[in-house]
């Protein structure tokens, strides 16, 4: 009968507690989720990878005589156990002492490999994200207002181009035209890391440019197209017309009433953008001959670099389960319709 | 619709409604029943078929046209090309090594002197090969796990959706190197190890439409007319999602081409004696600063085959619109309306697929 009433008194929260409550709970439940399908992830990608890759190939011509370093790589990797028991092998040596191992082609343990090519990825993804979100927000405003002029039809064009495009074509073009054809003024220097520091931003900044420019562009193609029909659809809101009626200028009307609704699902965009960034481009670096995380990997998959190769999966990984999250909320946060569930 | 040719009778009403639910299903398989209601309604005009409609849209679509027949072009050049030229795709002539364009080597040669025009047009129809086949098989394997998904629902969906979310963690471009590394000495084996990791999105939109469907009154009346699982998915889901997924499989063709085209070039992909447009990009990488036309000729060709295909899906996704269609195709009235604001978004709106195609290009194609 009292089930109904006498339930204990609930805490009341205002508006505030309770959304935070609840985010904080989605964010909590995605994390639960997340993890272990991470594991599992990370478990087959171990076998897929060990199975395909084999750390002892340069061994097997020169047997007899180099036994001793054959059998040590042997039990670095634990290659003499059953395939599908070896991720447990890994799993446990990264929580003992030994943590992400030792990168066998680059010469220095993982975990400092990572930090340093990791560095330098974040330093060409950075300004390709600010640069790439900045122009495609401008883009589609821009398409959006002036739907159907030519510069419109100039910008969907070369969107369709820019999406059919590989990034190796793109960042090759961009070499023959601004690193050999314009060699007095973007001159590609091999990546020096005495260079990084702040005495010579201008070199830092030289080198930077052309891998971040050619990042940039390719988000930009498709965001810009995504933002100008989320514009679009804004711009014809009833809410507009409203704003529009009580005589705002068109600035106000575009600027703050309508880019605020346009933007969410941009953001979204971004955020999942980042995170690609974020976990390297092997084509642009490799091409622009940056040391980052893209450029480690092809090194370590060329070398058979199976801890290299497990800690930048299990990088990668990670960042694009957070930014997934980041994405998520960020919806729900921008625009409060969205419930979170 | 129903009441208005329903026979009375309780013996007849289930066969009724089977007959009108396959009716139903049949207009949008391109069959010319004609929409009888139109004169319930009173429209005095013969109400066009969906079929008839989504071909008028596709073939009004210039962009889709262009594509069609840049697809055609293409193909026929890459095919009969070869058999133009006298020259053979692996025919070293060491002497003739790194000549320009001429009447003679069409698009000049390489470094050991094979003839580039030969084995750009082989290195296109490689890739254009591989891609078709990862498109058909992720295709079908992302059909089939989503329609299952979505129409058993429960604990199926459940396995299946965390399937998908598997594989999105899984970062894809990196798991690709490793696994084309392996495979991709053969065309399939390429093919499978691409297919592999795109199948989900298919999975994820067909999953959702099928969701979207099976709760429609039409499945409801087969399901209570008795209909099996076999034949309401065969009979009633299938008809209705041939839409959704020809538009993916062109999208994903396009995507397929560019991965690749871009794991090739890294090496990854097609191993000699076999060449692709990614491969040939890399070839010539070296000499760039003397000769980038022999570099960018193969990377146009990459670009001018996703092109079309993309104009062709784009073509495709505003022909056979689902909000064209209608939730109910008796309203032809709406479905008219529908299918003009469609005509009408699809000569305005521009490329929309972009926007839907994005979630897979950060993931996968910005390496």
């Amino acid at each position: 009968m009292c089930v109904m009433v006498c339930r204990p008194s609930v805490p009341v929260h205002t508006t505030t507690d309770r959304s935070v409550a609840t985010l904080f709970a989605y964010v909590t439940r995605r994390v639960l989720i997340s993890v272990p399908l991470l594991v599992i992830a990370m478990y087959l990608v171990h076998v897929g990878v060990s199975a395909t890759v084999d750390p002892r190939s340069d061994f097997y011509l020169c047997l007899p005589r180099c036994q001793e370093g054959f059998d040590s790589i042997t039990e670095t990797y634990a290659l003499d156990t059953n395939i599908f028991l070896r991720p447990f092998t890994y799993f446990a040596d990264l929580f003992s002492g030994d943590g992400l191992g030792f990168s066998s082609s680059v010469g220095e343990p993982v975990g400092e490999v990572m930090r340093t090519r990791g560095w330098n990825t974040a330093m060409v993804a950075i300004p390709a994200f600010l640069l790439g979100a900045v122009l495609s927000l401008l883009l589609s405003v821009y398409s959006a207002r002036r739907q159907y002029s030519v510069g419109d039809y100039f910008f969907t064009g070369l969107s369709f181009i820019g999406f059919a495009m590989p990034s190796f074509v793109l960042a090759l073009i961009i070499q023959v035209i601004f690193g050999v054809k314009l060699e007095e003024w973007f001159g590609i220097k091999p990546f020096n890391t005495g260079r990084k520091t702040g005495e010579n931003f201008w070199e830092l900044l030289r080198d930077i440019t052309l891998p971040a420019v050619s990042l940039a562009i390719l988000g930009i193609a498709a965001d810009s197209r995504f933002g100008r029909s989320s514009m679009l659809e804004t711009l014809n809101q009833d809410y507009i017309r409203t704003a529009r009626a009580k005589g705002l200028t068109e600035r106000t009307v575009v600027w703050k009433h309508a880019l605020r609704n346009g933007l969410i699902p941009l953001v979204t965009l971004w955020a999942l953008g980042f995170s690609a960034l974020l976990s390297g481009s092997v084509v642009t670096e490799s091409i622009f001959s940056w040391p980052g995380i893209g450029q480690t990997f092809l090194r370590a998959l060329g070398d058979s670099d199976l801890d290299l190769l497990m800690a930048i999966v299990m990088f990668t990984g990670v960042l694009t389960v957070i930014f997934n999250l980041i994405a998520d909320v960020l919806y729900g946060v921008l625009d409060p319709r969205i419930r979170l569930g | 619709m129903a009441s208005s040719t329903l026979v009375s009778g309780s013996a007849e009403i289930a066969m009724a409604t089977e007959f009108e639910i396959d009716s139903q299903t049949d207009e949008m398989l391109e069959t010319s029943m004609e929409l009888r209601v139109a004169d319930v309604e009173g429209l005095s005009e013969k109400p066009k078929t969906f079929g008839q409609l989504a071909r008028e849209r596709f073939f009004g679509h210039k962009l889709a046209i262009v594509g069609v027949i840049g697809l055609i072009l293409l193909v026929a050049l890459f095919w009969l090309g070869p058999m133009l030229s006298e020259w053979e795709f692996d025919e070293r002539n060491v002497a003739d090594r790194l000549l320009g364009p001429s009447s003679e080597h069409w698009f000049g040669t390489d470094e050991i002197g094979r003839d580039l025009f030969v084995r750009t047009a082989r290195g296109g129809l490689y890739s254009m090969r591989i891609g078709l086949i990862a498109a058909v098989v992720a295709t079908v394997t992302g059909t089939a796990f989503g329609a299952f998904a979505g129409f058993f629902g429960g604990v199926w969906d459940g396995i299946v959706s965390n399937l998908v979310n598997l594989v999105l963690t899984v970062p894809a471009i990196i798991v690709l190197s490793v696994f084309a590394n392996k495979f991709g000495a053969s065309a399939v084996g390429l093919a499978l190890v691409l297919a592999g990791l795109l199948w989900t999105r298919i999975a994820r939109v067909v999953r959702g439409v099928v969701l979207s469907i099976k709760e429609q009154e039409y499945i409801m009346a087969a399901r209570a007319a008795g209909a099996s699982n076999s034949r309401i998915m065969f009979r009633h889901l299938l008809p209705n999602i041939v839409g959704a997924i020809a538009v993916e499989v062109t999208l994903l063709l396009g995507t397929v081409i560019v991965l690749e085209s871009t794991l090739s070039f890294l090496g990854l992909g097609v191993k000699p004696p076999n060449a692709s447009l990614g491969t040939l990009v890399a070839d010539a990488k070296g000499d760039i600063d003397s000769d980038p036309i022999r570099v960018l000729t193969p990377g146009i060709f990459i670009i001018l085959i996703v092109l079309c295909v993309n104009f062709l899906g784009d073509g495709l996704r505003d022909a056979l619109d689902p909000r064209a269609k209608g939730s109910d195709s008796s309203e032809a009235k709406n479905a008219k309306k529908a299918a003009k604001k469609a005509r009408k978004q699809s000569g305005k709106q521009g490329p929309g697929y972009i926007a839907e195609a994005r979630t897979d290009r950060t993931s996968i194609g910005k390496i």
